[in-house]
């Protein structure tokens, strides 16, 4: 079969200037999930430090601008330089692969989204160099707090770095969006295509609305804050609350550019560790649109508080975007009944999604309900939803996709021990750290403050989450190790180590340049195992 | 032994259809279109809140009454729509030469847009930072005004391309997809136009 | 299909089961929000307990289902053969999406109710009070029959209020968002430049004489932690007293009531303080009683922030000067306080502190 080929791509592998030039969907795609690893990493150490200063009332190791900086910095990192990129990464590696072509639409734009994310990256970081620091405002910059008479240069900073990474996002959804319509192999009509690509396909239509309006709301910004502009300071006679409107426009859909894809790995590991096919494939795609279509109609629903949204409407609008969601859980769940589970590590991380993202789901549930959104807007609830939807969801379908895939980009598996070793510390350090943010939120602590009144009643819950961060921390050692050692002396992985459905699992481990010596023939949405079992099953 | 890979061109894939570029391109302006969007938002917003528009206090406010210049260089911006479709409908059919020739024409009407609407700004009277009207109105026209730029320097590649006989009746897509960019420049402006020129009072 | 499938032995699957029941047991009673002191929170407070009871049965109900799979359909060593391949059952799927759909429309009509009653506003409150925020501190402006005239303005982060009555709350804010809260109420509202919320509320009269924590919850700039505030619920009688007085001994002082801009009262007591390397030059000052007096804060630390900030016996603030970076200096016009031993320090550097003697 095709393994026999790869040493016929010669200097495939050869050198940094390879990485540097490249423009193989494949490589981008990992170059993509490297970065991605190395801002989540970072990211988490702001996590810590915004730990570590919350661990105890008092102010002990930061003073209030450096916490400000950090958890702005940690939000800032992990939202758009790890989660959006992370899932763009798969989306590079896996699209083409999936589809049976053999590289994205345009290559050479490809690369270019790619470093543009670095460069966002390091021009966002870069206001730790400058006299007033890092962008401080929190992740939202909020103005008028975001004005240049309340925050310094660290806040052009971010916005600059900002418009370079959605500028990467709007380029890349152009690719995926023509890759998928134009460059599907004969025979992959799109009710075919892996629910993985159609997630793709929603979230770049998402990333193409809604991203071009946080540039124009950022680039406001920046003219409100250095060209003497009025669009967003009640003081010069413009308008605080339309910033928050043209932000939340784009940053609610893009809880789903974040959480879509994610579902997308989680919907192609279940049936595989299963045996079965896919519950109501039809209705995963179905609810994949019905969630980007509603995902537009929400934003307001972070601005409940602000008494200037009409709630009835942005509140039902959010309750009805909980149906979809809802479809794709029994669907997964009963993809898994009657079927043959095996609990290797990619399983293991989606049921931890299973789990995690119900709880995600459920609690975002309180905050549709108005009333109580009152009561629980901007306190640690919402800190604990968010991560259980982002973390809990995003993160656990992140690791179960790098545990799948990790075989067919490296051709070696990750150790196994490793990875449930790995799994059992994040599982727990996630929920000693976020479940109790629930408790603090409903009892009133108010999130982004630096310091609390020792006398509220919430020292021994924050000591409990700081102790929760640094047992994610320590999964992460495990983690590091295994991809040292896989790639030192990791177990050779064949061409297809979990008996897949989908079309990368009929080319060699790694595939090789332009990925595929020939295509099993594709009359379903699991040609691979089509190929195994004969059509009979299908 | 050297792969057995068909796919040596990513184009050769999947043929009906529009190609990859203009879809590219369409997809591009779908995003330009929510990018405009958003500064319109913007306008309209500060406009239904301010008690009356154009604002008090600057007699330049009033557009309307100096729109000698802005509307011969609309005109002339509306023309270079037609031009350059003329000049993609000679390619279609295989002239080069009128290929050439109105694109040639439709970067320079182009580029005296760009120089009318910077003489323009001198002429105004106001600034970016004179209130709201100000703000809203160099953000929108500016910001027009950068995609024309960008239009321009497509053209000019067209242009190049064209002149260095790149063009043929079956490969022009490039040729294709700037022409829907510089349709889409030109409706943005027309739209931009009839709001700060020909409806500019009350709300 | 009944072959016979592993299971856990009996004892651990009831061990397993008591165990879960204990942790849901435990995690409901956490989660509680607190007991509400108005009204409006005691609305919201039965929304959440009936949006609470609908969370756990659906978490129950899918968490059953991911464990029932997990355990129930593990691959054994005889499974060679593929399990029946499923593609989908519509009778199923239109059942898991319809009920879903009446299950949020219920959700949905009950909180919009609520959201009614809490949002509602009575057009003749009892008391009208307008809450100015500014970075890091609030003032509380006790406004007259009119909804207009100020006939006190209260400048330590306190909010007296009566119980029992409808009070009603302006919002205004002197330069960026902040957001009232007070967790109490299970309520918050935002407070943002240019545009003025206004919210009701009813005290219980049962939480006469009680003080509640309230605090600014949309992050405001640099100290938005120390933006706190406390109100302090009064029977109606009590409150009228202490709003007679305070309202007199503003007049007797004018400018110092209305000196949130910071100038003097002509005449006023001044009491000089300065602060260096992060520590005040006096562990100790004295200040008339019964009359406002004014602290000439100087703060001598380039780029580090400091203020002055009063607290009484019983640890409840009474004034906070405005937090800002040295080098400068500010006049913090004091309110009248009562006789008595206060605690001054700095809202920053909690570190910084000494006694205030008012006699």
């Amino acid at each position: 079969m095709a393994t026999t080929t790869l040493q016929a791509g010669a200097g495939y592998r050869s050198g940094l200037y390879e990485w540097l030039t490249t423009t193989d969907h494949k490589k981008i795609g990992i170059l993509y999930l490297a970065n991605s690893i190395l801002m989540f990493l970072l990211g988490g150490v702001f996590a810590l430090l915004v730990r570590v200063e919350l661990a105890q009332p008092g102010l002990q190791f930061l003073t209030d601008a450096q916490y400000n900086q950090a958890f702005t910095i940690h939000a800032s990192l992990m939202l758009f330089l790890f989660v959006i990129p992370v899932l763009a990464g798969f989306g590079n590696y896996l699209t083409p692969l999936m589809i049976g072509a053999p590289d994205m639409a345009f290559p050479r734009i490809n690369a270019f989204s790619f470093w543009l994310l670095p460069l966002g990256a390091i021009v966002m970081l870069a206001g730790f160099a400058t006299g007033g620091g890092a962008a401080a405002a929190g992740w939202t910059e909020y103005s008028p707090l975001a004005q240049a008479k309340y925050e310094g240069i660290g806040t052009d900073l971010w916005i600059v770095a900002l418009l370079l990474i959605g500028t990467s996002s709007i380029l890349g959804s152009i690719n995926f969006i023509v890759t998928i319509f134009k460059m599907r192999a004969p025979g992959m009509t799109l009710l075919r295509m892996p629910i993985m690509v159609w997630t793709m396909l929603v979230t770049s239509i998402l990333v193409l609305m809604a991203t071009p309006v946080l540039t124009s709301a950022l680039i406001m910004l920046f003219i409100d804050r250095n060209l003497g502009g009025h669009f967003f300071d009640p003081a010069t006679g413009g308008n605080a609350i339309l910033w928050q409107n043209t932000f939340w426009f784009y940053s609610h859909p893009a809880v789903y550019i974040m959480v879509l894809p994610a579902m997308g790995i989680i919907s192609e590991v279940l049936p595989v560790f299963s045996r079965k096919p896919v519950f109501g494939y039809k209705a995963f795609v179905f609810a994949t649109a019905a969630i980007g279509a509603l995902g537009f109609s929400v934003w307001a629903h972070h601005m409940f508080t602000t008494g200037a949204v009409y709630l009835p409407f942005f509140s039902f609008m959010t309750f009805l975007i909980a149906i979809p969601t809802g479809v794709k859980f029994f669907n997964w769940i009963a993809t898994m009944f009657r079927g043959q589970l095996t609990f290797s590590t990619p399983l293991l991380y989606a049921i931890g999604f299973l789990t995690m993202f119900l709880i995600g789901g459920i609690n975002g549930a309180f905050s549709a309900a108005v009333p109580v959104d009152f009561a629980l807007h901007d306190t640690y609830w919402v800190v604990a939803h968010i991560h259980y939807v982002l973390f809990g969801g995003s993160v656990f379908a992140v690791f179960a996709g790098l545990y799948y895939w990790w075989p067919k980009m490296f051709g070696r598996m990750l150790n196994e021990t490793l990875g449930k070793i790995q799994f059992v510390f994040m599982f727990i350090g996630f929920n000693l750290t976020f479940f109790p943010m629930h408790i603090l939120g409903l009892s009133g602590m108010p999130r982004r403050i630096a310091d609390y009144d020792p006398n509220a009643g919430w020292n021994d819950l924050n000591l409990l989450a700081t102790i929760g961060g640094f047992t994610i921390a320590a999964s992460i050692l495990p983690f590091l190790w295994n991809v040292f050692i896989t790639f030192r002396s990791g177990q050779p992985a064949g061409d297809d180590p979990w008996e897949g459905n989908t079309l990368e699992w009929a080319t060699s481990s790694p595939p090789p340049p332009y990925n595929f010596d020939h295509l099993p023939e594709i009359r379903s949405e699991r040609p691979v195992f089509d190929a195994r079992h004969g059509t009979s099953h299908a | 032994m050297a792969l057995q890979v068909s796919h040596d061109e990513p184009e050769g894939h999947d043929q009906e259809g529009i190609s990859n570029v203009i879809l590219g391109m369409v997809l591009f302006i779908c995003s330009e279109v929510m990018f405009f969007a958003g500064l319109f938002a913007a306008y309209f917003n500060v406009r239904a809140n301010a008690p009356i528009w154009p604002p008090e206090g600057n007699v330049h406010f009033h557009l309307a009454d100096e729109i000698a210049l802005p509307l011969i260089i609309t005109t002339l911006l509306i023309i270079s729509s037609f031009t350059c479709q003329l000049g993609v409908w000679s390619i279609r059919r295989g002239e080069r030469n009128g290929l050439i020739r109105n694109i040639g024409v439709t970067l320079v009407l182009g580029i005296i847009f760009l120089i009318g609407q910077g003489y323009d700004y001198t002429q105004l009277g106001f600034t970016l930072a004179d209130g709201t009207f100000g703000t809203t109105f160099f953000t929108l026209t500016g910001f027009h005004g950068a995609h024309v730029l960008g239009g321009v320097i497509m053209l000019s590649v067209v242009l190049y391309r064209a002149m260095a006989g790149q063009f043929s009746a079956r490969h022009h897509d490039m040729v294709e997809a700037v022409s829907l960019y510089w349709h889409f420049v030109d409706v943005v402006w027309i739209v931009l136009f009839s709001l700060l020129y020909l409806v500019p009072t009350g709300h | 299909m009944s072959i016979p499938r592993p299971r856990l032995p009996r004892p651990a699957r009831s061990l397993v089961a008591l165990l879960g029941l204990a942790l849901l047991v435990a995690g409901c009673a956490a989660f509680e929000p607190p007991a509400a002191v108005t009204a409006q929170g005691q609305d919201t407070r039965d929304l959440y307990d009936f949006v609470f009871v609908v969370a756990v049965a659906i978490f129950v109900l899918v968490e059953g289902l991911i464990i029932f799979a997990v355990v129930r359909y593990r691959r054994k060593p005889t499974d060679t053969e593929l399990p029946p391949q499923i593609h989908g059952n519509s009778v199923l799927e239109i059942l898991w999406t319809v009920i879903p759909t009446a299950l949020v429309v219920i959700l949905f009509v009950f909180s919009w109710n609520t959201l009614n009653q809490v949002d509602a506003v009575s057009p003749t409150p009892s008391l009208t009070v307008r809450a100015v925020a500014a970075q890091f501190q609030w003032q509380f402006d006790y406004l007259a029959a009119d909804g207009q005239t100020v006939q006190f303005a209260q400048l330590s982060p306190e909010l007296d209020l009566p119980v029992g009555v409808d009070v009603h709350v302006i919002l205004r804010s002197k330069d960026v968002i902040h957001a009232f809260y007070v967790p109490k109420f299970l309520f918050k509202r935002d407070v943002v430049p240019g545009l003025e919320n206004n919210f009701d509320f009813t005290i219980d009269p049962a939480d006469a004489n009680q003080t509640f924590r309230g605090q600014c919850a949309e992050f405001c700039g640099t100290f938005h932690s120390t933006m706190l505030f406390s109100v302090k619920a009064l029977s109606p009688a009590d409150f009228n007293t202490w709003l007679q007085t305070q309202i007199k001994s503003a007049a007797a002082s004018p400018s110092a009531a209305a000196a949130s801009g910071g100038a003097a009262a002509p005449g006023a007591t001044t009491v000089a303080l300065t602060a260096h390397n992060v520590a005040y030059d006096q562990a100790s000052l004295d200040a008339p009683a019964g009359q406002p007096f004014v602290i000439n804060f100087t703060n001598n630390d380039a780029g580090v922030s400091h203020n002055v900030q009063i607290t009484d016996g019983t640890g409840q603030v009474v004034f906070k000067g405005e937090i800002f970076s040295g080098p400068g200096s500010r006049q913090y016009p004091v309110p009248a306080l009562a006789a008595g031993t206060y605690t001054f320090a700095c809202s920053v550097h909690p570190t910084m502190t000494g006694t205030l003697t008012v006699k």
